[in-house]
């Protein structure tokens, strides 16, 4: 019998029992059965693939802090007409605020000051601040009618990726990792890659909960990339152990190993065995995924002068590209700094600079290799930002406070329709006019491209079925090819 | 060939239990707590249960009056006449009529079908949910082993076991048995002259006493709070976007200082939620109540503090509730609970119990209300500069012109605050002086008020004592009555957990309609009588525990055991559990002789990877490595910032402390891998293991490597695998000797410094060997 297959029976002995008394459903035991048919397992009918997928995997572009849909994408052309006048009370409709601003007097329009043009073939609206973006609109799908339940950064961020605003839930890339596996035996299947703003260095804090498995088990967290040090956390060898002494001193381990399953009959310990190897293939992967020196000078031009500079967006998206390439199957992206409430202009200029060639380029980038028919690209911020100015509107200067009813968010590939534009707000980008989409229906949207019906990933925990979606979330029909 | 067979027999296993146990249902009387309930609050209470909302048909399955009505002409359940039973011909209909609807995503099986028609049959006899009723102490049953028990607890094993026709396991050897419980009551593994003495103890008692010393050991105090600050959520930060620090050590070395003692569970329980109310409470029994005030506080720009306050109302409530009831009442903050009969008023009715305190929504670090926790030296020395201010006072107000009473004044001021702001404070419970009203919330919102309530205990339990207040003291006198249910229930539950890797009920979280049954129903009910009978004495029952033939077996596993009993529920044998995150890094301390035993005090940094704060925080104030001692104290003792959890850690399955979690985890990852091989802590711990052994046994490595091998593993070393360590040293002795700038890179490891009377690369072949000790299995085990 292959050792590898014998060894991967074992692995699966206390899943598949653990998975038997407690109800959980049978494929994330199919792929822990064998790692080999987890490559199959996007495949319909096997495991947790209820419908075809379009996509094997996601990279997800999240713009943490909230970007301004009026400065970016939402184009109001009247908002000038009405620029410093007070917000009708028919608009706002006593809607909720948050106390940055419940507290002001007034609520002066901010008219948009970046000039907006048309693009594409499909004629999306985009503003100056995002030209590259603005070359690849027949590839993106806009959804400019998403909504959101929180206010605030940190319930609507962790709203947004775990589907609850209180902390506990697991994440959607590890809900992904539960339900479909990994299709990388040397790396992990959820990975995640942050980089600082420089429009507002230093914010929009971000929480291990984002990538966490919650009650799911440990192993299905995201394994954070890092921009410095090890890429993962203690992947190097200490000063004087090379990967030849390293390998023979795993020898010992994995005889000694060897001796204590003979006389213990543990499964655990043939898992122990293999994770250590997998731990030593992960020595060798990861540093030849994030060795970028042999990428062509034309794709650093490409995504852009930053993409040299390791830890930053640009690097990231390219260092995403590699991680799609090798069968990654999640890997989200946070770009920090997206939270202007003063000093808009100077700090969104800031944002666009660090996110827009690079975003652009890997939508190119992966449909020149054919890869965008089955990689999904997600572009989102938690929620949008107020027509009205937060604090005092001058001629040169303003802010926008936290708007939960309306903001624009894109996807790209697999199994979206492209050059295409879903819902509308009012003149104010206020409300929402067509077409309201959710976050749990954006998230029921993702689990559809995946082959995966949101109502049936569950995981029973505390005497209840649990999902990302809760009991909510409707698949956006519109936007599917 | 051995391991083939053996991965063969665990597949064919696991499906072997499940028909086990349905054959044995088959075979006996249809008991409807055991495998009725079960089946129809999974299937039907979502729409057929307690909650009124949703509730379908007007029908109920979860009690008993609705079970056997009659509705629109049929009978619900017709007691022995399947056929005329609306239940039964609903979920065994072909049609369209079937039951559970398609949509639901539910649905009854053949065998559960069978089962209920069997029940029906038998005469529909209810029963009412086995938690809600008080536990009774039942007579020990009989067995046929009778040499095997050595207490109570063995009796019920035995006897579950006899009835499978199953064996105990042998006891397991001597070196195992104290590795095994050293590490379960102190966290560390035993000392070689431990080991020594007891196996050259040839006493009876021998391993009693062994007991008995753990328990007397200020390590045991440590290790138990470990579990208790998951389970309070206990952390050195408030865990939402700003993740602003705190000093609430104060609780947690009351923790240890109770457990130490053996503070009796219930007067635990009475100081931590209700220690300010207590009549003349002392400063300890203020500092307990900073239980519940671990949870995550907010302190974002612009959120509406009245919906925060209500997020540490509802935490306190559903943690209170985890702990003491293990019911998931979080499941009725927004509608009735789907599953146990808990309303959603009766929800705000436990929430009006914690919603009376002299908090702020909007709270950053030690809020309010805090108690400081002057020194008896800071007292003096406040008093002292309050007589020298008032001395100055009284020189200005005399002579005004005076300017030198002026300047030492604001001297003697800025150096009052400076000492103020040097005593500790922490977070504790106190009663606003006007009570705030609560009012149920619709959807839980916090500001969609409903009706008013006041505080009271859930009417399917206990009621509460007569003379008990009608406030927390008073909720905290009903949680340790005699009379309740579920308090002992849950806490010896989860005792049993902390020494058997999964408690007897293995949702020490839910002891509801929806979790599982106890795997020895009048053994849980047996130690919940006796905890109270010996009034709430912790240490007796961890004694009580540690000290059965049950806990005393061997852990290796035959096939067949295997393949009867995967999952060990029965109990025929010790459970092999991984080490806690916690227990893994104080090992790899205390083996080579870096551990600092010192109890208690601000919570210290020790060795993480640069930057881990700063890619995701945006706190001013970075991680700052400790520096000597506090390197190596006790993991208990990490800082603990919730937003970022001390990365190796959170791969060992750390709780991340953001909300009460008292289930343990257990994975099995590459990532666990890479921090044993690689992280700092592991490779100076192999270092000062290596110097360790290279000082204690100067003579040869033929001593030194099964010394080094018996400090982390508390055994000899088999043999073969002395043979194997031996060879590899060796080798690896040459390695170093050809490239000695390797052997000085890795011995440099560590802050700690290096003794240069070792040799650099005798030393670094040493380090490799004790790196490899450390990467065991075994070693991160107990066996």
């Amino acid at each position: 019998m292959d050792p590898q297959l014998e060894l991967s029976q074992c692995i699966t002995r206390r899943q598949l029992l653990g998975r038997a008394a407690t109800g959980i459903g049978t494929a994330a035991l199919a792929t822990l059965l064998n790692p080999k048919t987890a490559n199959a397992a996007s495949e319909p009918g096997l495991g947790f693939s209820h419908v075809a997928p379009k996509a094997k995997r996601v990279i997800y572009l999240f713009q943490s802090g909230g970007p301004s849909q009026m400065e970016l994408f939402d184009y109001k052309p009247r908002l000038k007409e009405w620029h410093g006048q007070e917000l009708p009370g028919s608009v706002r409709m006593n809607q909720r605020l948050t106390g940055m601003t419940a507290g002001q007097t007034k609520f002066p329009v901010a008219a948009q000051r970046v000039k907006f043009a048309q693009h594409g073939q499909c004629g999306a609206w985009v503003s100056e601040l995002l030209p590259h973006t603005a070359k690849v609109v027949d590839d993106l799908c806009f959804i400019k009618s998403l909504q959101t339940e929180a206010i605030n950064h940190d319930p609507a961020i962790t709203f947004f990726v775990t589907g609850a605003e209180q902390a506990g839930r697991p994440s959607l890339g590890a809900w992904l990792s539960y339900g479909l596996g990994s299709e990388n035996h040397d790396l992990p299947g959820f990975v995640v890659m942050i980089s600082l703003g420089t429009g507002r260095p230093n914010d929009q804090p971000l929480y291990d909960r984002l990538w966490g498995s919650g009650f799911l088990p440990t192993q299905h967290q995201g394994v954070k990339f890092r921009g410095n040090g090890d890429p993962v956390l203690y992947l190097t060898n200490p000063g004087g152990v090379d990967d030849s002494l390293r390998r023979r001193m795993l020898d010992d381990v994995v005889q000694l190993n060897q001796l204590r399953l003979q006389t213990q009959a543990d499964p655990e310990i043939a898992t122990r065995i293999a994770q250590y190897e997998l731990a030593y293939r992960m020595q060798t992967s990861v540093p030849e995924l994030t060795n970028v020196s042999n990428e062509p000078d034309h794709i650093f031009e490409m995504y852009g002068p930053n993409s040299r500079v390791r830890g930053t967006y640009a690097a990231n998206c390219l260092l995403a590209r590699r991680l799609a390439e090798r069968g990654v199957r999640f890997i989200q992206l946070f770009h920090r700094g997206w939270d202007q409430h003063y000093d808009l202009p100077k700090q969104l200029q800031g944002q666009c600079n660090d996110t827009d060639q690079a975003s652009a380029a890997l939508i190119q980038d992966l449909k020149q290799r054919g890869m965008l028919d089955d990689t999904l690209v997600v572009w989102t911020g938690e929620f949008g930002r107020t027509v009205y100015c937060q604090g005092e509107l001058k001629p040169d200067n303003f802010g926008r406070d936290h708007h939960p009813r309306c903001f624009t968010v894109w996807l790209a590939g697999a199994g979206v329709k492209p050059g295409m534009t879903l819902g509308a707000t009012d003149d104010y980008s206020y409300n929402i006019t067509e077409r309201p989409v959710h976050v749990h229906d954006l998230n029921a949207t993702l689990l559809y491209l995946l082959g995966i019906d949101h109502t049936k990933l569950t995981y029973f925990f505390q005497g209840r079925r649990f999902r990302l979606t809760d009991v909510h979330g409707k698949v956006v029909e519109e936007i599917l090819t | 060939m051995l391991r083939l067979k053996f991965s063969q027999a665990v597949i064919v296993g696991g499906l072997a239990w499940l028909s086990f146990v349905d054959v044995t249902a088959a075979e006996s009387t249809v008991d409807f707590a055991r495998d009725i309930r079960p089946i129809l609050s999974d299937n039907c209470y979502a729409c057929h249960g307690p909650d009124e909302q949703a509730r379908q048909a007007e029908l109920r399955l979860d009690r008993q009056e609705d079970l056997t009505a009659e509705i629109n002409g049929h009978r619900v359940v017709s007691p022995g006449e399947p056929q005329q039973s609306e239940l039964f011909r609903r979920i065994s209909s072909s049609d369209d009529e079937r039951m559970p609807p398609a949509e639901t995503g539910r649905s009854v099986n053949a065998d559960q079908i069978a089962l209920i028609r069997r029940w029906i049959e038998q005469g529909a006899k209810w029963q009412p949910h086995w938690s809600f009723t008080p536990p009774q102490r039942s007579e020990l049953p009989k067995i046929k082993l009778t040499q095997w028990p050595r207490n109570a607890i063995d009796y019920f094993v035995l006897a579950r076991l006899e009835q499978d026709g199953l064996a105990p396991s042998s006891e397991a050897d001597k070196s195992t048995l104290l590795r095994r419980v050293t590490l379960d009551l102190t966290g560390l593994p035993p000392k070689p002259e431990e080991v020594d003495a007891f196996l050259a103890d040839s006493a009876a008692d021998a391993y009693e006493r062994v007991v008995d010393r753990l328990l007397a050991s200020p390590r045991y105090g440590e290790r138990m709070a470990l579990d208790w600050l998951d389970a309070a959520r206990f952390a050195d930060s408030d865990g939402y976007q700003g993740d602003g620090h705190r000093t609430m050590w104060p609780w947690r070395d009351w923790v240890i200082r109770a457990l130490n003692a053996n503070m009796p569970f219930n007067q635990f329980t009475l100081e931590q939620l209700a220690g300010d109310l207590l009549p003349g409470s002392t400063s300890d029994q203020r500092i307990a109540t900073g239980f519940h005030r671990n949870h995550r506080h907010n302190d974002e720009d612009g959120i509406i503090p009245e919906e925060f306050l209500v997020e540490y109302v509802a935490d306190r409530t559903e943690t209170t509730a985890t702990v003491w009831l293990g019911l998931t009442v979080g499941c009725a903050r927004c509608h009735d609970h789907k599953y146990d009969p808990i309303t959603q008023r009766e929800y705000y009715q436990l929430f009006a119990y914690f919603n009376n305190i002299a908090e702020k929504g909007r709270a950053h670090g030690n809020a309010a209300p805090i108690v400081q926790l002057a020194s008896q030296q800071q007292k003096e020395q406040l008093t002292s500069l309050d007589r020298q201010i008032e001395n100055c006072r009284s020189r200005l107000a005399a002579n005004p012109a005076d300017a030198a009473p002026k300047t030492e004044m604001e001297q003697l001021e800025k150096q009052r605050k400076e000492l103020e702001n040097s005593i500790p404070t922490t977070m504790v419970l106190q009663e606003l002086s006007e009570p705030r009203q609560t009012h149920l919330l619709k959807r839980g919102v916090y500001d969609q008020p409903g009706d008013a309530v006041a505080p009271a205990v859930p009417a399917v339990l206990s009621p509460s004592p007569t003379d008990a207040p009608v406030n927390r003291l008073g909720l905290a006198k009903w949680l340790i009555d005699p009379a309740h249910p579920l308090t002992a229930r849950v806490t010896v539950n989860r005792y049993w957990q902390l020494f058997f890797g999964q408690g007897l009920v293995r949702t020490p979280d839910d002891f509801g309609s929806q979790g599982e049954r106890p795997t020895h129903p009048e053994l849980l009910d047996w130690l919940a009588v006796e905890f109270m009978q010996s009034d709430w004495n912790v240490k007796a029952m961890h004694r009580l525990i540690v000290t059965s033939a049950t806990y005393r077996q061997s852990s290796p596993c035959s096939p067949q055991l295997l393949e009867k009993d995967p999952e060990n529920r029965l109990l025929a044998r010790a459970p092999r559990l991984r080490l806690s995150a916690q227990a893994i890094r104080d090992q790899a301390l205390a083996a080579s002789g870096l551990l600092v035993e010192q109890i208690g005090g601000p919570s210290v940094m020790p060795y993480q990877p640069a930057g881990i704060w700063e890619d995701v925080a945006s706190t001013s104030s970075g991680y700052q490595v400790a520096e000597g001692r506090d390197l190596y104290r006790r993991s208990l003792y990490t800082f603990w910032k919730r937003t970022v959890t001390p990365p190796a850690m959170a791969v060992f399955d750390a709780s991340s402390r953001e909300t009460c979690t008292v289930r343990q985890r257990r994975t099995n990852t590459p990532l666990q891998a890479l921090v044993l091989m690689n992280d700092v802590t592991y490779v100076e711990a192999a270092r000062r293991l290596a110097e360790r052994v290279m000082q204690e046994s100067p003579e040869s490595p033929d001593r030194q490597l099964p010394h080094m091998f018996r400090l982390v593993l508390g055994r000899q070393p088999a043999p073969d695998e002395a043979a194997l360590l031996k060879k590899a040293w060796n080798e690896y002795r040459t390695r170093f000797a050809n490239c000695p700038d390797e052997a000085r890179k890795l011995v440099a490891a560590g802050k700690s410094p290096h003794d240069p009377k070792f040799d650099a690369m005798n030393l670094a072949a040493h380090m490799v060997i004790a790196s490899t000790i450390l990467n065991l299995d075994e070693t991160i085990t107990r066996e």
